[in-house]
C-alpha cells in the first residue's frame, strides 16, 4: 500500500511539474530573452539565466515615441469598452436570467450565435460604415467596436452569476418595502461585484490585444495609436529587434497578468454558475 | 442511491431560475440597450459584409464608391474552386485536432490538480494563469523565437536529446510541422480556460458522491463515467461549444505566425477569407467565403443550439 | 398584448436612434496649414526628418509639418485605409514594389504633369516605371538603395582573401572562409531580392508580359541556374533556410563577428555597428560579383516613391512637399546621410569619396525592378517566392516546385481588379 502509493503520489507531481514547465516556460524565456544582450540572445546555445542582465531592451521600449500616449489610449479604449459592456449586459442579463417574456429563448439565442461572428471579416464593412459616419480616427470608434466584441460573453457570463443568487433575497427585499429597482441595488448587485469584476476581465483582455482593427481605423493621427501598433514597432527593413520587442511584449502583459493574478479564481466560479443555464 | 445521487446533483448545480411575470414593459427595456448595441454594430456590419458578397468591389470600389451588383458570382468562385474545400477541410481538422486535445488535456490536468499537495496545486494554477494571461502578440512572438532553426531552443533541445536530425530543422518551412506548432500555440493558450473552469466545477461536486461510488466498489474511470461526467455534462458542452467558435474563428495566431503559409498549409477560413480581400484586395470574394463560414460554424453547432434553445424553456 | 407590441416597437426604436447619430466632423480652421507626411520606420534618421522639417517650414511659411512613421506590419492595410478615408495624409512614402497597386485604385492623385518641373528625364527607372500606370506618373522616385556584400575586414586578411570581381572567385574566397567557427557567408534561405538579381544576371527573370498575359518563368533553365547558385552560396554558411534577413536580424547575427560577409543596403552598415560598436572601421563593401569581371551582378532596385492621396484637402500644398523631397537639396543630403542612391542618375556625384556607396553605385547601374504589376505586391504578400526558395533548399525537387511556384505567379498576376 505504501510503497504504491508514494509511486503514484511521485508519478502525479512529475506531471504538476511537467505540466508547470510547459506553461510557465515560454514565457519565463520571454522575460529571460528581454534581459540578454543582443550578443547573448543570437546564440546556438541557449543561456537560461542572463549572465549580464541589462535593462537596454526595456530603455529602449519605453522610448520609442509616443509610447506614454499609446499606454494611455489602450487603457482609455480597453476600459471604455469594458465598462460599456457591463453596463449594457447587466440589465439585459437579468431581463434573461429572472423575467419571463416572449421572445427570451430567441434573445439567447441571438447571444450565443453573436459570439460566432467573423471579426477579421467585418474588418472592411466596419471601416466603410466608419468612414461614412465620419468616425474614423476616432478612440471611441474602436472603444464602440471593441464593446460589441465582448458584449456576447459578457451577458452569457453575467447571467450566470446573477442566477446563481438565490431568488428569496431579493424576495425578502421586496417585501420589506423596497422597490424592483432598490432591491436590484440593495441585494443583487453587491453579490455580483466579484461576478462584475472577473467577467471585465474577457473584455480587458480582448480589447487589450486587437490590432487589426486598430491599424486600419486610427489612420492620420499618429496620436490615436494603440499599445499593440507600438509591439509591432521594433522591426523595420533591417529586421525585428528581439530583446526589444520581447521587452515590449513583458510590459505588454504585466496589467493583464496583475488584474488576472486578483481575479482569476472568481471567473471559474462564474462560469459553472453560467454553465447550468449557457 | 441513485435518487439521492441525482438529488444532491440538482441541489448543487442546477439552479432553478424562478420566472417571474412583472410588467410586461419592463424585459424589453432591460434588453433595448444590448438589442441596440448587436443591431448597430453587428448585424448592420454583417448585412453591409452579405450585400458586399453579391458586389463587384474590389480596391477600386472601396477607394473610389460605388459597385455593380454581380449576383452570385463570388459564390460561384468561391464553391467552385478546388481550393475552397481543401480550406473547408482543412478547417474541420483544425478545429477537431484542437478541440480534442484542448478538451482531454484540459480534463485530465483538473482531474489531476485535486489530488495535489496544496503548494504544488497552487503552484500549477499560478502557471496556467500565466500563460492565460499571456496576450496573443506576445505569445506568437515567442513562439517563433522558440523554433527558430538555427538559434531556436525546442531544436537545441532536441538535438540534446539525441534527435539529431533536428539540428537546424526549418519549422517554418514545412506545412505539417508549422501546422503542428500552431496547434502546439493555441492548445498551450486554450488549455487554462478549460481546465481551471473544469476544476472549479469539480470542487463543487460533493465529496460524499465519491465516497458512495467507492464505497460501490467502482474504480477510478467509473467514478469519472458515473459520477464526475454526469455532473459536469452541462459544463463540458459549454466550454466544448465555446472552444469550437474560438479554435474556429481563431485568426490573429495563424496570421502572426505563418499568414496561411507555407503553401496554404495552415490557412483556415478566416485566415484565407482575409488573405482574400487584405492581400488580394478581393473585397467582394472574401466576403463570400467569410458569409460561408458563418453558416458552417452555425451548421457544426446546430447540436448544441438545438439542445439549448429546448432547455430553455419558458418563453 | 398591446403593451408588449409597444414595448417591442420601443426597443427597436431605441436600436435604430442609436444607429444614425454621428458626430460631425471639426472645422478645419484658421490660415496655417498642417501637412500630415507619411514615412516609413527608419527610412530617414530623425536628425534628417528634423532638418527638412525645419527647412521646410521655414521657406513656406504658413505651412505646418506633421511627420509620422509608419510600421511595416500591417502597413499595405494602412495605406488602402487611408486612401480610401475622407481625410487622408498628404504625403505617403511607399515602396517601390507596392506603388503600382496604389496607383491603379483610383486613390492615387496623377502627377504627370509635374514630371518636367521634377526633372523626370533622368529618374532611376526602377523608382520611375513602377509608379507609371497607363502612361500616367502617379508615383514620384524618392529614393533607391540596392544590395551589396558587406564584409568583415579581419576575417578576410585572416583567410588571406580580398573581395571578388566574378562568382566563381566569389564561391572560392567563401569556401575558404567558411572554417572553423566562421560561417563564410550569412545567407538566409528567403532572401528573394538576392536570387532575383542571380536569375536576372542568368538572361531569366520572374515573371514576363506575353500580350496582355503574365506568366510566372521560375521554372526556366536560366531562372532555375540563377537557384542553383544561390543554393551553392547559401550552403556556405549556416543561414536559416525558413527565414529572411529580417528574423533574426542579420545585422545582430554578423554583430556577433564570426560572419565574414553578408548581402545586405549599405545602410544596413549601420545596424551592425549598432548591434556591436567593436566592429566600426572594419566593415569592407564590394558590389554582388557577376559571371564576368567586366560587369557587377545585376540587382534589385531597392526603394520608395512618394505618392498624394486624391483625399488629401492640401494637394497643391501636398505637391510642394513632394518637389522639396524630390529636390536636389534633400536628395544630396539624404543620399549622404542614409548611403541611399539618389533619384536622378544626374545626382550620383554625391555617392562618391565613400566605398560603400561606390560600392551600390557600381551595382545600381546594372538595376531591375519586380514585374511591373498592380498585383505584385500580392505576390509579395503571399510569400510565393519564398516559400519557393526554402522548399528547394530544404531538398525539394527544383525544377517541381518552381512549376509551382510559376503558375501561382500567373494566377495572382492575372487576376483581375
Amino acid at each position: 500500500m505504501g510503497r504504491a502509493r508514494r509511486m503514484r503520489r511521485a508519478a502525479l507531481n512529475l506531471a504538476a511539474l511537467g505540466v508547470l514547465a510547459v506553461s510557465v516556460f515560454p514565457v519565463y524565456w520571454m522575460v529571460i530573452t528581454a534581459f540578454k544582450p543582443t550578443v547573448d540572445i543570437l546564440t546556438e546555445t541557449p543561456r537560461f539565466w542572463p549572465a549580464r542582465p541589462i535593462l537596454d531592451h526595456f530603455a529602449a521600449a519605453v522610448r520609442a515615441a509616443g509610447f506614454w500616449t499609446f499606454w494611455r489610449n489602450s487603457l482609455a479604449v480597453t476600459l471604455g469598452a469594458v465598462l460599456l459592456a457591463l453596463v449594457v449586459a447587466l440589465p439585459a442579463a437579468f431581463a434573461v436570467a429572472r423575467l419571463r417574456w416572449r421572445g427570451r429563448r430567441g434573445f439567447i439565442l441571438m447571444v450565443f450565435v453573436a459570439q460566432t461572428a467573423p471579426w477579421s471579416a467585418l474588418l472592411v464593412p466596419v471601416y466603410i460604415i466608419a468612414r461614412d459616419a465620419n468616425m474614423l480616427d476616432r478612440l471611441p470608434t474602436l472603444t464602440l467596436v471593441y464593446f460589441v466584441t465582448t458584449l456576447p460573453f459578457t451577458i452569457v457570463t453575467l447571467r450566470g452569476f446573477i442566477a446563481a443568487v438565490p431568488p428569496e433575497l431579493e424576495e425578502a427585499a421586496l417585501m420589506d418595502g423596497c422597490g424592483r429597482a432598490e432591491a436590484f441595488r440593495r441585494v443583487v448587485l453587491p453579490l455580483l461585484a466579484p461576478g462584475l469584476m472577473s467577467t471585465s476581465l474577457f473584455g480587458f483582455i480582448t480589447a487589450w490585444n486587437e490590432f487589426a482593427f486598430a491599424n486600419a481605423l486610427m489612420i492620420k493621427d499618429q496620436g490615436d495609436r494603440t499599445l499593440p501598433i507600438w509591439l509591432s514597432g521594433f522591426s523595420n527593413v533591417f529586421g525585428t529587434d528581439w530583446g526589444a520587442t520581447m521587452a515590449a511584449a513583458t510590459l505588454f502583459m504585466l496589467p493583464v497578468l496583475l488584474v488576472f493574478l486578483v481575479l482569476q479564481r472568481r471567473v471559474s466560479s462564474g462560469m459553472i454558475a453560467g454553465a447550468v443555464k449557457g | 442511491m441513485a435518487r439521492t445521487l441525482a438529488r444532491t446533483a440538482r441541489r448543487t448545480l442546477v439552479i432553478q431560475p424562478r420566472m417571474r411575470r412583472t410588467g410586461v414593459l419592463w424585459p424589453y427595456l432591460l434588453v433595448a440597450p444590448a438589442l441596440a448595441g448587436f443591431v448597430c454594430l453587428l448585424v448592420y456590419p454583417l448585412a453591409r459584409s452579405v450585400v458586399i458578397s453579391f458586389q463587384h468591389f474590389r480596391l477600386g470600389e472601396l477607394i473610389r464608391g460605388g459597385a455593380d451588383f454581380a449576383g452570385f458570382a463570388n459564390y460561384a468562385e468561391a464553391l467552385g474552386g478546388p481550393e475552397f474545400w481543401a480550406v473547408v477541410r482543412r478547417t474541420l481538422l483544425w478545429t477537431a485536432v484542437n478541440v480534442v486535445l484542448i478538451m482531454v488535456i484540459a480534463t485530465a490536468v483538473a482531474l489531476m490538480l485535486p489530488h495535489l499537495g496544496r503548494r504544488m496545486r497552487l503552484a500549477v494554477m499560478s502557471g496556467m494563469v500565466l500563460t492565460w494571461a499571456t496576450p496573443v502578440l506576445a505569445a506568437t512572438t515567442i513562439f517563433q523565437w522558440l523554433f527558430q532553426s538555427r538559434l531556436g531552443v525546442v531544436n537545441w533541445l532536441l538535438v540534446r536529446l539525441g534527435f539529431d536530425s533536428f539540428r537546424g530543422y526549418t519549422w517554418f518551412a514545412d506545412g505539417g510541422a508549422t501546422f503542428a506548432i500552431l496547434v502546439a500555440l493555441v492548445v498551450w493558450q486554450s488549455v487554462p480556460f478549460a481546465a481551471l473552469t473544469l476544476y472549479a466545477g469539480l470542487t463543487t461536486i460533493p465529496g460524499e458522491l465519491y465516497e458512495a461510488a467507492r464505497i460501490d466498489g467502482a474504480s477510478a474511470w467509473q467514478v469519472f463515467g458515473q459520477v464526475t461526467f454526469p455532473i459536469l455534462r452541462p459544463l463540458f458542452g459549454l466550454i466544448t461549444s465555446l472552444e469550437i467558435i474560438w479554435v474556429f474563428t481563431c485568426f490573429a495566431q495563424i496570421w502572426a505566425i505563418s499568414k496561411g503559409g507555407p503553401g496554404g498549409a495552415t490557412a483556415t477560413l478566416p485566415v484565407y477569407a482575409f488573405q482574400i480581400a487584405q492581400s488580394l484586395h478581393r473585397y467582394d470574394l472574401g466576403s463570400a467565403v467569410s458569409t460561408l463560414t458563418v453558416l458552417m460554424l452555425l451548421t457544426v453547432l446546430v447540436i448544441h443550439l438545438r439542445r439549448m434553445f429546448r432547455e430553455e424553456g419558458g418563453a | 398584448m398591446r403593451y408588449r407590441l409597444l414595448a417591442a416597437a420601443a426597443a427597436l426604436s431605441l436600436a435604430l436612434a442609436g444607429c444614425g447619430s454621428a458626430p460631425q466632423p471639426e472645422a478645419s480652421g484658421g490660415a496655417a496649414t498642417t501637412l500630415t507626411v507619411w514615412f516609413m520606420r527608419d527610412s530617414l534618421s530623425d536628425a534628417l526628418v528634423q532638418r527638412f522639417t525645419d527647412d521646410f517650414q521655414r521657406s513656406h511659411p504658413g505651412i505646418t509639418l506633421n511627420v509620422q512613421i509608419q510600421e511595416w506590419d500591417g502597413i499595405g492595410q494602412k495605406v488602402t485605409s487611408a486612401l480610401a478615408s475622407k481625410d487622408a495624409p498628404d504625403v505617403i512614402e511607399v515602396g517601390n514594389t507596392q506603388v503600382a497597386e496604389y496607383a491603379a485604385s483610383g486613390g492615387v492623385r496623377d502627377l504627370t504633369g509635374k514630371v518636367a518641373e521634377l526633372g523626370g528625364s533622368d529618374w532611376l527607372p526602377g523608382l520611375a516605371e513602377p509608379g507609371k500606370i497607363d502612361g500616367r506618373q502617379y508615383g514620384i522616385p524618392w529614393y533607391a538603395a540596392n544590395r551589396v556584400v558587406i564584409y568583415n575586414k579581419d576575417l578576410f586578411a585572416k583567410a588571406g582573401v580580398t573581395p571578388p570581381k566574378t562568382r566563381d572567385e566569389w564561391i572560392d574566397i567563401t569556401t575558404k572562409l567558411n572554417k572553423g567557427g566562421v560561417q563564410g557567408i550569412y545567407l538566409p534561405g528567403q532572401n528573394w531580392y538576392t536570387l532575383a538579381g542571380f536569375i536576372w544576371d542568368e538572361g531569366g527573370d520572374l515573371a514576363v508580359k506575353e500580350g496582355d498575359r503574365w506568366k510566372g518563368v521560375l521554372d526556366t533553365p536560366q531562372a532555375l541556374a540563377g537557384m542553383a547558385f544561390y543554393q551553392r552560396l547559401q550552403a556556405l554558411g549556416k543561414g536559416p533556410k525558413d527565414s529572411d534577413e529580417a528574423n533574426p536580424p542579420q545585422a545582430d547575427v554578423f554583430g556577433k563577428g564570426d560572419v565574414a560577409q553578408i548581402i545586405s543596403a549599405p545602410g544596413g552598415a549601420v545596424a551592425i555597428e549598432k548591434a556591436n560598436p567593436g566592429l566600426k572601421g572594419k566593415l569592407g563593401f564590394f558590389p554582388i560579383p557577376g559571371k564576368t569581371a567586366d560587369k557587377p551582378g545585376a540587382v534589385f532596385t531597392g526603394g520608395s516613391d512618394l505618392i498624394i492621396p486624391e483625399a488629401s484637402a492640401h494637394p497643391d500644398e501636398a505637391y510642394e512637399v513632394v518637389k522639396a523631397l524630390a529636390g536636389e537639396k534633400f536628395q544630396l543630403d539624404m543620399a549622404k546621410e542614409m548611403s541611399y542612391v539618389p533619384n536622378r542618375t544626374s545626382y550620383a556625384g554625391a555617392l562618391s569619396g565613400n566605398e560603400a556607396t561606390a560600392a551600390m553605385a557600381a551595382g545600381a547601374a546594372v538595376g531591375h525592378a519586380t514585374p511591373n504589376s498592380p498585383n505584385w505586391a500580392a505576390v509579395e504578400a503571399r510569400n510565393v517566392i519564398k516559400e519557393y526558395m526554402t522548399k528547394v533548399l530544404t531538398g525539394g525537387d527544383a525544377a517541381t516546385a518552381a512549376k509551382a511556384a510559376s503558375e501561382a505567379i500567373t494566377t495572382i498576376l492575372n487576376a483581375t481588379s
